[in-house]
């Protein structure tokens, strides 16, 4: 070829062209642009970042004692029933302190009959003091119930207490004692 | 309708609208811009990649863009870096000038319209046996008619330079297609 003018030459695009290309090409950076949009940042003040961080803090120091407090309530009513402040009682328990305190009354009823043999207070007073770790407060009976109660008996006929007696479920310790 | 640069700038502008601002900016400049890419690359695949980082980086960076300058200018330019910067690592793996070069020329070959003309191939492989400043002149001024003003914007030359390199990317493929057409 001796002369040539690239001026005369047709501009054209000679090379192959995907299906779709500009959609593809859209989609694409849309999709890009849109997952690398950040998420919101929330401007935090630092009076809020102190605040939540005691809240926190005496949250968790709370929540750590209430549970030492209950472990060491745990182990205190495991101990010894004796030491309950109100609490509610487990069968267990109940059933231990009803035992024991009927056989404190009827050793207390007993020992009532010795005091009376005997005519002294102070050892009725000292068998009371040992028994007073118990959580159910044993009824003191005193001279002046207990002549009183006789009296009140007295009132009453033989047959009289003969149905009363028939009436009334028998004390099973009674018969330890009688 | 075609809309306005105007019209893409405000969209881009504000936050709400930016991502129809993106969509609208596609729509105006993707071909344009694929071409010019295109041309550099040669490469389909790579092409497509190059135009999407293209105006990835358009909306990444849209606050750099300053209404001093024209916006297909401010594109032109990131286009034309990313292109580059894909040839140089197409070119580190070749061990010389050459290589790079018949390359280049089996990439045209391969990417070539079945029912091209041969003067259209010639011409294809004229430019990139181009230096890279005389290739970027020479399509930019050929292909898509910019003017002297904006191409030395985009590729940091002044007009005086960019029209003798314009001259002699001329007279370099006006020889090369003399010397290989065959009719």
């Amino acid at each position: 070829m001796k002369e040539f003018d690239i001026e005369k030459l047709e501009r054209k695009n000679i090379y192959k062209v995907p299906d779709q290309l500009f959609e593809n090409i859209q989609d694409s950076v849309m999709n890009e642009i849109k997952t690398s949009k950040k998420a919101p940042v929330f401007k935090l003040n630092w009076i809020y970042a102190a605040a939540a961080s005691l809240a926190l803090i005496f949250g968790m120091t709370y929540v750590f004692n209430s549970d030492q407090n209950s472990v060491e309530k745990g182990l205190t009513s495991n101990a010894g029933y004796t030491i309950h402040k109100g609490e509610p009682k487990t069968e267990g328990e109940l059933a231990y302190e009803t035992l024991k305190s009927d056989l404190t009354s009827v050793e207390n009823n007993n020992q009532t009959v010795v005091n009376q043999n005997t005519g002294s207070v102070d050892a009725y007073k000292n068998e009371n003091e040992k028994t007073i770790t118990s959580p159910k407060a044993v009824k003191v009976v005193t001279r002046q119930d207990e002549t009183k109660m006789n009296d009140y008996l007295d009132s009453f006929s033989n047959s009289e207490i003969a149905e009363l007696a028939s009436n009334s479920t028998q004390d099973v310790y009674l018969d330890l004692y009688n | 309708m075609k809309i306005k640069d105007a019209e893409i700038i405000s969209l881009m502008q504000n936050p709400r609208t930016q991502e129809k601002g993106v969509r609208a900016l596609m729509d105006a400049y993707q071909s344009r811009l694929y071409w010019h890419i295109r041309r550099i690359i040669v490469d389909g695949d790579l092409a497509q990649d190059t135009l999407q980082e293209t105006f990835i980086k358009a909306y990444q960076n849209f606050h750099q863009f300053k209404n001093d300058s024209q916006l297909y200018t401010w594109l032109y330019r990131i286009a034309t870096n990313e292109a580059l910067q894909q040839v140089n690592k197409m070119n580190k793996m070749k061990k010389s000038d050459e290589d790079a070069e018949y390359h280049m020329q089996n990439l045209v070959a391969d990417n070539t319209e079945g029912d091209a003309e041969e003067i259209q191939i010639l011409l294809q492989n004229a430019i990139q046996s181009l230096p890279e400043k005389q290739k970027l002149v020479f399509m930019m001024r050929y292909y898509d008619d910019l003017p002297y003003e904006e191409i030395s914007k985009i590729v940091d030359m002044s007009v005086g330079t960019l029209k003798t390199n314009y001259h002699y990317a001329k007279q370099k493929i006006e020889d090369f297609i003399k010397e290989n057409y065959e009719r």
